[in-house]
């Protein structure tokens, strides 16, 4: 146990910035992110915990197995303010355990324990066995399954039945030190420097939320209102991103969620918005299927993106990845290059294990998640992730719709380039929640120069991680217009340090340039900021962006602005001395 | 007028909010498990959500166990009189919903005390779930369902605004006894 110093709480914020921090420090020790010398950061930020709105977050950092370099994830539920409770700003794992055991955090005392029984179990079983174990039903556990024993290089975290740190691989991180599952109780007070002002100032945010006109209809659908609008745009992901509207697209929204399976709300820790949908199929062949889910990236991957026109399957497919322990969206978007690959006959049945694949094949799929996680088969091949794919079928490569390695989620980037740049950039490969742009480009995009659009992706790369690091969501400020000013209201009220915004989002963005210095000391540079050759080649077929490209002139001409704006070369480096910045030891 | 506070499981959403008000309310900190309620969530079978708290018995089985006499029921709210308790925990262990709670760094076991009236669960649950209502309304809920469940009510089926309506009656003529069905 290290107590953190005031300078490096102020400077890193907590979450993603501890994490990164710590991270940066360990690289030069690391050879391989599934080697015993890799750590796992687990971090809450400065906001969880607290009473305030969807202060849930944990954060998960380490060199990711999926990509080789910086990576994050995060989860909502229950676990970050445990573990705060137990008096952690951040939890680190490092080395390798004997046998597989779990870890067990009850406040200041913390323990290894072997536990081989729990092999091959899914998170949600684990999630049992340990509570049965501890014989208590209030500790909390963050659990991989079958897919991060394995090791999968997309494998995930999961806790609290479905909330999943779900990108990069962390699940695999885990299972490579011989870690089953995360334990912790604690019920220590989380220190705020003025009790009197949070409770004002949260009192009176809880009234402005739910007055919201659109809170309601929020906690009936949730992520999952996003179907119908990014359907009815034209940017939703389907055949694997050949067309970017879906005819099923009515048989998988939120409608038809609430009319026929939703059974119930969930929410995070401390959150107004219960955006979780408790889902249950009640009838045909799926019935008895149960997931708190999907949510909007799952019902895209799993669904329209693998043609896919029917909840239950999508459902079933939900609840095999968080029992198994794997990424719905690098699962999704992998089997449709698969599927793909099949039907056009790149590959033929016989190579992947006398599947006849094909879009909409539900069954298919859902074994293919299965063979995944227990690397059975095309399972193995696909388990390394996009890279592991083309090396060992070179000629998928122009089908994989990924950037630095990493499985792009269920927003297209033709019809919005700001979007093409914001997966190009994102420090974790191709992912959405550091940048989501589209929106405001389907508003405002049609006299945008490209200035335009990279001022928006660095404000975003910069405000979004901001909550990364505070520990708190980022839905009530994006849904439902919640004032972001707020946050550093809160960040000042706990530390008893004035912040404004601005100040926040300096530390934001000098974490971008930690996290960059990281993965560029990897060897990323310019050449892994392009998109997908999908994206820059194949035109979208259908909807009302078909014949779209991403044109590289175009997108060349952003990448030099961004650098520029960022302060890095036209290689993409972060300036001299920027390394000597962070490598100040501070306790 | 007294009043009760209650809980519906069905609409709880697990967020906990009902935990981190009453704790800051109480004890003035950021720390659910100083709070006198409690959100216990299963999943995925049995699948619920539901916060404990005190129902305010009107014989409680807490007083009845308490070896100290230390607790009493004032005015509807049973109450721990801290002077009085040693401590011993036999309230919380007998207690039959598990809604007194104990915690190392406060000296006697803690209950919920409706707030002095305006309980700070129930306004901050932004689901509903937790309601403070009149003691004679309590049981509505059901007596509504129960009188939706009436059978052999006619149906009629009309449009408005181009929108396909039902209204459901009971009819005069088709009147019968209903005693002992719901």
């Amino acid at each position: 146990m290290v107590p953190f110093g005031e300078e490096f709480a102020l400077k890193y914020v907590g979450g993603r910035g501890f994490g990164a921090k710590l991270l940066f420090d360990q690289l030069p020790k690391i050879k391989d992110p599934l080697g015993p010398e890799n750590i796992l950061v687990v971090a809450p930020g400065p906001l969880t915990g607290l009473y305030l709105p969807g202060g849930s977050k944990t954060h998960f950092v380490s060199l990711a197995p999926l990509t080789g370099i910086y990576g994050d994830s995060n989860m909502g539920g229950n676990f970050g303010t445990e573990l705060r409770q137990a008096g952690y700003d951040a939890l680190v794992i490092a080395g390798r355990a004997d046998e597989l055991s779990y870890v067990w955090i009850d406040e200041d005392e913390v323990e290894v324990v072997p536990a081989p029984e729990l092999a091959g179990n899914g998170c949600l079983e684990t999630d049992r066995m340990v509570k049965d174990r501890l014989q208590s039903e209030e500790v909390r556990v963050a659990a991989i399954g079958p897919g991060g024993e394995n090791l999968v290089r997309f494998a995930t975290i999961n806790a609290d039945w479905s909330r999943n740190a779900g990108r990069c691989g962390m699940g695999a991180v885990l299972g490579s030190k011989n870690v089953k599952a995360i334990a912790v109780r604690g019920g220590k007070d989380m220190p705020v420097a003025d009790v009197g002002a949070l409770r004002l100032l949260t009192d009176r945010s809880m009234k402005e939320l739910s007055s919201h006109p659109l809170f309601g209809f929020w906690q009936q659908q949730g992520l999952m209102s996003v179907v119908d609008y990014v359907n009815s745009a034209g940017v939703l992901p389907t055949r694997n991103y050949s067309e970017n509207v879906f005819e099923e697209a009515e048989q998988i929204d939120g409608f038809k969620m609430e009319k026929e399976y939703k059974i119930g709300d969930t929410a995070c820790f401390g959150c107004p918005m219960s955006c979780g949908n408790i889902c249950l199929v009640k009838n045909g062949k799926y019935k008895g299927t149960i997931a708190e889910g999907p949510e909007y990236e799952t019902a895209c991957m799993l669904g329209s993106n693998l043609g896919v026109g029917d909840f239950a399957a999508i459902l079933k497919g939900n609840q095999l990845c968080d029992d198994l322990g794997i990424d719905t969206i690098s699962s999704g978007n992998l089997i449709g290059v698969l599927i793909e690959a099949v039907e056009t006959g790149l590959l033929r049945p016989a190579d992947v294990d006398g599947m006849t694949l094909a879009w909409g094949d539900d069954e298919l799929i859902n074994t293919l998640l299965e063979k995944i996680a227990r690397r059975e088969g095309v399972g193995d091949v696909l388990a390394g992730g996009s890279r592991a794919v083309a090396a060992h079928w070179p000629q998928l490569a122009p089908l994989m719709v990924q950037v630095k390695g990493m499985e792009q989620s269920a927003y297209d980037g033709r019809s919005t380039i700001s979007m093409a740049l914001a997966y190009g950039t994102c420090d974790i490969g191709a992912h959405h929640n550091r940048a989501w742009t589209v929106g405001k480009e389907l508003e405002a995009g049609a006299s945008w120069q490209a200035e335009d659009r990279v001022d928006l992706v660095i404000y975003h790369q910069t405000i979004r991680p901001l909550f990364d690091m505070l520990g708190v969501c980022r839905l009530p400020w994006i849904e439902l217009g919640y004032d972001e000013n707020r946050y550093a209201e809160f960040y000042s009220i706990v530390t008893g340090v004035p912040h404004t915004l601005d100040d926040l989002l300096a530390r934001s963005r000098e974490v971008w340039d930690l996290t960059r210095l990281i993965s560029a000391t990897r060897g990323v540079s310019r050449k892994d900021d392009y998109p997908p050759p999908r994206m820059m080649e194949r035109a979208v077929e259908k909807g009302p962006y078909a014949g779209r490209v991403v044109d590289r002139g175009e997108y060349d001409e952003m990448l030099d602005l961004y650098y520029q704006k960022r302060g890095w070369s036209e290689d993409g480096k972060p300036a001299e001395g920027r390394e000597k910045d962070f490598r100040d030891r501070l306790s | 007028m007294s009043k009760r506070l209650t809980v519906v499981p069905e609409r709880c959403s697990g967020c906990r909010l009902c935990e981190s008000v009453c704790a800051l309310h109480h004890f003035g900190v950021n720390n659910p498990k100083k709070s006198a309620i409690r959100v216990i969530a299963l999943y995925p079978h049995p699948v619920i959500r539901m916060p404990v708290v005190c129902r305010q018995c009107a014989q409680p089985k807490c007083r009845e166990n308490c070896p100290t006499d230390a607790i009493v029921v004032d005015n509807g709210v049973v109450k721990i009189e801290a002077d009085k308790c040693v401590s011993c925990q036999q309230c919380v262990i007998s207690c039959p919903f598990g809604a007194i709670f104990v915690h190392d760094e406060i000296p006697v076991p803690f209950k919920c005390d409706l707030c002095g009236g305006s309980p700070q669960c129930v306004q901050q649950c932004p689901k509903g779930a937790l309601q403070y209502v009149p003691e004679h309304e309590l049981g509505e809920a059901n007596r509504v369902a129960s009188v939706l469940r009436y059978a052999h009510m006619k149906e009629v089926e009309y449009v408005e605004e181009g929108e396909r309506k039902k209204l459901r009656y009971a009819e005069i003529g088709r009147e019968q006894s209903r005693e002992g069905s719901d």
